[in-house]
């Protein structure tokens, strides 16, 4: 008979916590706790659970994907015997078919794209010609691109292994800004792998590209893994720091070849070829066995009939893991906040404390945790010494913590591919696997999980960039020119007409042509102006630990932006399940203090977002014209008070107020100011609905045209907008300064609000899904069919 | 300085010849010759003297006329590939005197006959001599001859960065050392009416979109001073290295026998210790002196300057924890050790909390030293 243990009161049956303090799993039968030390496999609670009929209430979908076969090939001819040989002797017989045909491909000259899912052996499909190749030419070189310096620690790690296989001196460096500087002439002269991140790459190798004769003269291979997350702004960047590697690699009289990786997207093809401006040969043929998945689709039970609202997602999410944890399934828990997290995580430590008090088994995991915290919760997963752990998006990527049993989904990731990376963390290769995804009563968490083919059956979305945007193009021009002359008739890339731009640059003075070459001649550095992440470089605040007085540590930092939320003075600041209070926020020296403590709530701070008019550049204001403007407009976000709640009941214990200086953004935005006479026809909430209906449709179509990601650009909509002092939907770029989307916006301003349209007219849904207008829940009964003939009007009047 | 002051100097600086259109077929160029009794210290630059103040090895025999002394301007401070080099000034020693050339490209295309003429000086030299060159002149350079496609192994040759040196001798005292200030407070020779370097950039720009080469005149005469400084500034540390006699400031005859110490000329350090005058640093240069024949075995010689230093009331409990060691450990005479045990302690003040962590430590360890003194004493007596 199968025993499964569960603390969730409808799930099985009541449990007490263990008594005499063992944690392990347990087993219950009819009330009795018996000690057992079998575990339980994720088969055998799928067969319980199902016959659950309290849980299987909340189910609302449980889909099972089926097992797939390994696939293997030969090893390619091409492959170095040397290296044949090592993995035989290591009992490697033979390839997944993916890995084979990425090597053959790579080693006969092509550049390629490989899209695996997660623990699929992707590092092989590159680390394996590389080898081959630096073993018959030890002069070549290879450069490594990973998006973090998280990611590329990590994967040298997994390369050291193999060059060590080999027994040949292979030498592997990362260099990134925690290179220490007597370690960086090394690199630059002897390394064969050198690894880094594109910002290094931007800023530390380009322009000092003569320290690095070595690697550019003898560069055979660009590796560039996880391209999926250079989509939008980061992307266009990566894609002009690509085209000035090319360009010196040119000079050098290097031909290197790339090599692409990405995770499940729908045009892995197109956007390696936009990054790379290179024709890429596309290998998907995932050879990598995998277990059958079991993914549930949950939604928290009603508890008012009445006002429709449903139970915690935080909540239902502690008893599922917990449940996990206690069973002994080695499980992932994603969360959508920093905040979620720690008081999951401190939930789940609860529950299974030694008589000390710790509880190693259960981590939490996100940004601002010290790298050595980090690297150490993911050698305890990938070692089993870890059994729970509950993250940000921070694990989404693919930093090596092994394969997992069992995947939570808090709350819907908002995108289809970011559901799918982190559903992939759980998958063994033979065994079976479980993810829970439980829906929050967001609307768009409501449609998910009423309508579970609507995300089984849609493709991830797209990966969109723009590489020709000109203000990015513009600034790595300037790079590139800074880095080697440019002379009459040069190319960029496959960027459009440089010979404009650089008549441009010449007539403001940064360069100065003379006998058919254009020289840098103004006094400073460009790579230093350009940040190629969202995320401003700002200097991160750091999170000291005073409890003892004579021993301040730092334990975390933060960044700027986040500060005001969980670090103002009296918050409950929550650091691996811990209590902490701040004590002082020292803002100027972006530093926090704060003190353990042991206290039965937690803060959550409310970030008020205003917009106010600095400058209008161009509009459009003749009636019957639909009016329009373009201007530069002050993003302030303030935080002026933080509640106090209390744990498991979640009830609100009271407010303080935060003192703190707001955090200001100039960027360039649209808006259109709706006409009176349209407005005057709908009631104020109706007007409201649709407007909503509008900006999410919006929402949708600008990143499609503007080609950015959806965090680049951010549509919002004012009843009473203090711009206009009317109704208005508002378009802005989601960067200081501004990247050129507004102002794109605003030159195809009725494409966009046509696409739109026929994207809400061609929808099935009958009162909004997320899809178009957005959820019935959020957008109203009205929403759709005001939002239809708001956009009707809106472009007969364009 | 008053206007009539003002004026001679701006009227004594050199005027360059007008004809300084660019020719985009050569760049511009000029050599003037400094008389050699400018440089009163020069017989004092020979290889022995180098020797004892750096360690780059030095080819031999080594002719002071084939040092190559480089300063360059630049048209920005950043040191990436996008900065260039505008003028080299190029300075070489020569039986009538030191001739110091200067080249300027007069705009982009003239830099690679610039480089091509500095390449060539570069390759007759033995040795490349510069204030900071380690770090910015030399891999611009490099940079420059790369992006030309001009060979840079020249650019390997043994190299004196003056600034490396001076700091070895001078930090102490002056805290910077920058050249103008070397200068002033080393040579003597303050600087008036100079450009600051840092402008040099913004005059090359100006110079560009005018071609008025008087523009550059400042920046030309900057360049010539810091080329000729650097000739003075060697010679005369090879000067005081020489006679270390002569130096006048406590602080740089303590600092050049730490050099000296560091490596290994242990007779020139000692020499220098000794020389330290009476005063803040007579106390740890008797304390190092001690040290350097201490290591070397001689143990008495060392236990004197010990002593002789109780007898000066120098040092506080230094020398008498020495000699507490070199009575227990060389002489077996753990009486005497006691003693001296006991005698330091007394250097030290009744405990108070306010008391530095530093002497905190020193009266701990004096008191576990004489608490296992003790002990070891008794179980003998016993």
């Amino acid at each position: 008979m199968l025993r499964i243990y569960s603390i969730h009161p409808r799930f099985l049956s009541v449990a007490k916590p263990p008594a005499n303090g063992y944690n392990g799993p347990y087993t219950l039968i009819a009330g009795q706790e018996k000690k057992v030390f079998q575990t339980v496999n994720v088969d055998q609670l799928a067969e319980v659970l199902r016959r659950n009929q309290d849980f299987m209430e909340n189910v609302v979908r449980w889909e099972e994907l089926p097992a797939q076969e390994a696939r293997y090939a030969p090893f390619p001819e091409e492959l170095d015997i040397r290296l044949k040989d090592i993995l035989k002797t290591r009992g490697i017989h033979s390839l997944y078919t993916h890995q084979a045909h990425a090597v053959q491909e790579i080693l006969r000259g092509k550049d390629v794209v490989v899209v695996t899912p997660t623990a699929s052996g992707k590092t092989m499909c590159y680390n394996l010609p590389i080898l081959s190749s630096i073993l018959r030419n030890p002069d070549s070189r290879a450069l490594y691109l990973f998006p973090t310096k998280a990611l590329s620690a990590d994967q040298v790690h997994e390369l050291y292994d193999l060059i060590q296989m080999t027994g040949e001196d292979i030498k592997t460096f990362t260099y990134d800004g925690d290179t220490p500087g007597s370690a960086r002439k090394a690199v630059r002269q002897a390394g064969h792998i050198v690894v880094t991140n594109p910002d290094m790459l931007h800023s530390g190798i380009l322009p000092h590209h003569t320290k690095w004769v070595k690697l550019f003269e003898n560069l055979k291979y660009i590796v560039i893994d996880e391209i999926h997350t250079y989509r939008g702004v980061f992307g266009s960047n990566l894609a002009n720091v690509l085209r000035r590697l090319i360009r010196l690699c040119d000079f050098y009289g290097s031909k290197p070849q790339f090599i692409l990786c990405s995770a499940t997207i729908a045009n892995p093809k197109e956007l390696a070829e936009t990054l790379t401006g290179r024709d890429i040969t596309l290998i998907d043929d995932n050879g990598a066995p995998m277990g059958k998945r079991h993914f549930v689709f949950y939604n928290p039970p009603v508890v008012n009939q009445q006002l429709g609202i449903r139970k915690s997602s935080m909540g239902e999410v502690r008893h599922i893991s917990g449940m996990l944890l206690k069973n002994g399934i080695q499980a992932i828990t994603f969360a959508k906040s920093r905040l979620v997290v720690e008081v999951l995580t401190r939930y789940l430590k609860d529950m299974v404390r030694d008589p000390l008090g710790n509880a190693g088994r259960v981590r939490g995991y996100r940004g601002g945790y010290l790298p050595t915290t980090r690297h150490e919760i993911e050698r305890g997963l990938r070692e089993g010494r870890v059994d729970a752990v509950i993250s940000t998006n921070a694990l989404e990527l693919g930093i090596d913590i092994g394969a997992l049993d069992a995947c939570v989904l808090c709350g819907y990731p908002g995108t289809i591919a970011s559901s799918w990376q982190q559903a992939g963390r759980a998958g063994r290769r033979k065994a079976s696997s479980i993810v829970f995804f439980v829906a929050s009563s967001a609307a768009l968490d409501q449609y998910i999980v009423s309508h579970p083919d609507y995300f089984l059956q849609k493709s991830p979305e797209n990966a969109l960039l723009n590489p020709d945007n000109i203000y990015i193009l513009l600034s790595h021009f300037k790079c590139a020119a800074y880095e080697l002359p440019f002379e009459d008739g040069d190319s960029f890339g496959n960027a459009p007409s440089p010979d404009q731009l650089l008549e441009y640059l010449e007539d403001v003075h940064i360069l100065r042509h003379v006998d058919g070459r254009y020289h840098w001649m103004a006094d400073d550095f460009p790579a230093s102006n350009i940040s190629l992440r969202s995320a401003s470089a700002e200097e991160n605040f750091a999170i000291i630990d005073i409890t003892d007085s004579a021993h301040h540590r730092v334990i975390g930092e933060m960044d700027r932006f986040t500060v005001p939320m969980l670090l103002h003075e009296n918050a409950i600041y929550m650091h691996e399940g811990e209590q902490y209070q701040v004590e002082k926020l020292d803002f100027d020296a972006c530093k926090a203090f704060i003190r353990r403590v042991d206290v039965g709530y937690y803060t959550d701070a409310d970030l008020n977002i205003s917009l106010s008019l600095l400058d209008i550049e161009e509009q459009v204001d003749e009636p019957p014209l639909l009016s329009r403007a373009l201007g530069e407009i002050k993003v302030t976000a303030l935080v002026t008070m933080f509640k106090k709640i209390r744990f498991d009941t979640h009830e609100n214990l009271g407010f303080g107020h935060v003192r703190l200086p707001e955090t200001d953004m100039h960027t360039v935005a649209m808006w259109w100011k709706l006409p009176e006479d349209l407005c005057s026809r709908f009631s104020s909430d109706t007007l409201k609905n649709g407007m909503l209906g509008v900006a999410n449709l919006l929402r949708i179509v600008c990143p499609l045209y503007l080609m950015c990601a959806a965090t680049d650009v951010v549509v919002v909509y004012q009843v009473k907008s203090p711009i206009t002092d009317a109704p208005t939907i508002i378009i802005y770029d989601n960067y200081p300064g501004g990247v050129g989307l507004s102002q794109k916006a605003y030159a195809m301003q009725k494409l966009l609000l046509e696409k739109c349209l026929s994207i809400v007219e061609g929808c099935h849904c009958a009162q909004g899904c997320p899809s178009c207008v957005g959820p019935v829940g959020e957008i109203g009964v009205d929403g759709k069919d005001t939002a239809i003939k708001l956009l009707r009007d809106m472009i007969r009047r364009c | 300085m008053n206007l009539a002051e003002k004026l001679r100097m701006i009227t004594s600086k050199p005027k360059p010849a007008p004809e300084a259109a660019p020719s985009f077929t050569d760049c511009w160029q000029r050599t003037r010759v400094r008389p050699l009794d400018e440089f009163p210290e020069l017989s004092s630059l020979n290889s022995k003297n180098l020797m004892l103040m750096q360690h780059e090895d030095l080819p031999s025999p080594f002719l002071p006329g084939k040092v190559l002394f480089l300063d360059t301007e630049t048209t920005g401070l950043s040191g990436g590939a996008g900065t260039v080099a505008f003028e080299i000034g190029a300075g070489v020693l020569t039986k009538d005197g030191f001739a110091v050339t200067q080249y300027v490209m007069r705009d982009y295309p003239e830099e690679r006959y610039m480089l091509e003429k500095v390449l060539e000086r570069l390759d007759e030299c033995d040795v490349i001599c510069t204030f900071n060159g380690k770090s910015f002149d030399i891999p611009l350079l490099r940079t420059r001859f790369i992006l030309n496609r001009l060979p840079t192994d020249v650019l390997d040759k043994p190299h004196l960065d003056l600034l490396h040196m001076a700091r070895r001798l001078y930090k102490l005292r002056l805290k910077q050392c920058r050249l103008s200030r070397l200068e002033e407070e080393v040579l003597g020779i303050p600087r008036v009416g100079d450009l600051p370097g840092s402008e040099a950039p913004a005059r090359f720009h100006q110079y560009l979109l005018t071609h008025d080469f008087a523009l550059l005149d400042d920046v030309l005469f900057h360049n010539e001073q810091d080329v000729a400084s650097m000739l003075a500034l060697l010679s005369h540390m090879c000067a005081d290295y020489e006679s270390p006699e002569r130096i006048g400031h406590q602080e740089d005859i303590f600092s050049m026998a730490g050099a000296l110490d560091r490596e290994k000329h242990v007779r020139q350090s000692r020499r220098c210790y000794r020389l330290v005058p009476s005063g803040r640093l007579h106390a740890v240069s008797q304390m190092r002196l001690a040290d350097s024949h201490r290591k070397s075995g001689e143990k008495e010689k060392a236990r004197d300057i010990y002593l002789d230093m109780i007898i000066r009331h120098e040092g506080g409990a230094e020398p008498y924890i020495a000699l507490a060691k070199y009575y227990e450990h060389t002489e077996h005479d753990l009486e005497k050790a006691l003693e001296f045990t006991r005698k330091g302690l007394l250097t030290l003040a009744e405990p108070t909390l306010l008391d530095p962590p530093s002497v905190q430590e020193t009266r701990n360890q004096l008191q576990y030293r004489y608490d296992r003194l003790q002990g070891r004493l008794t179980r003998k007596g016993q």
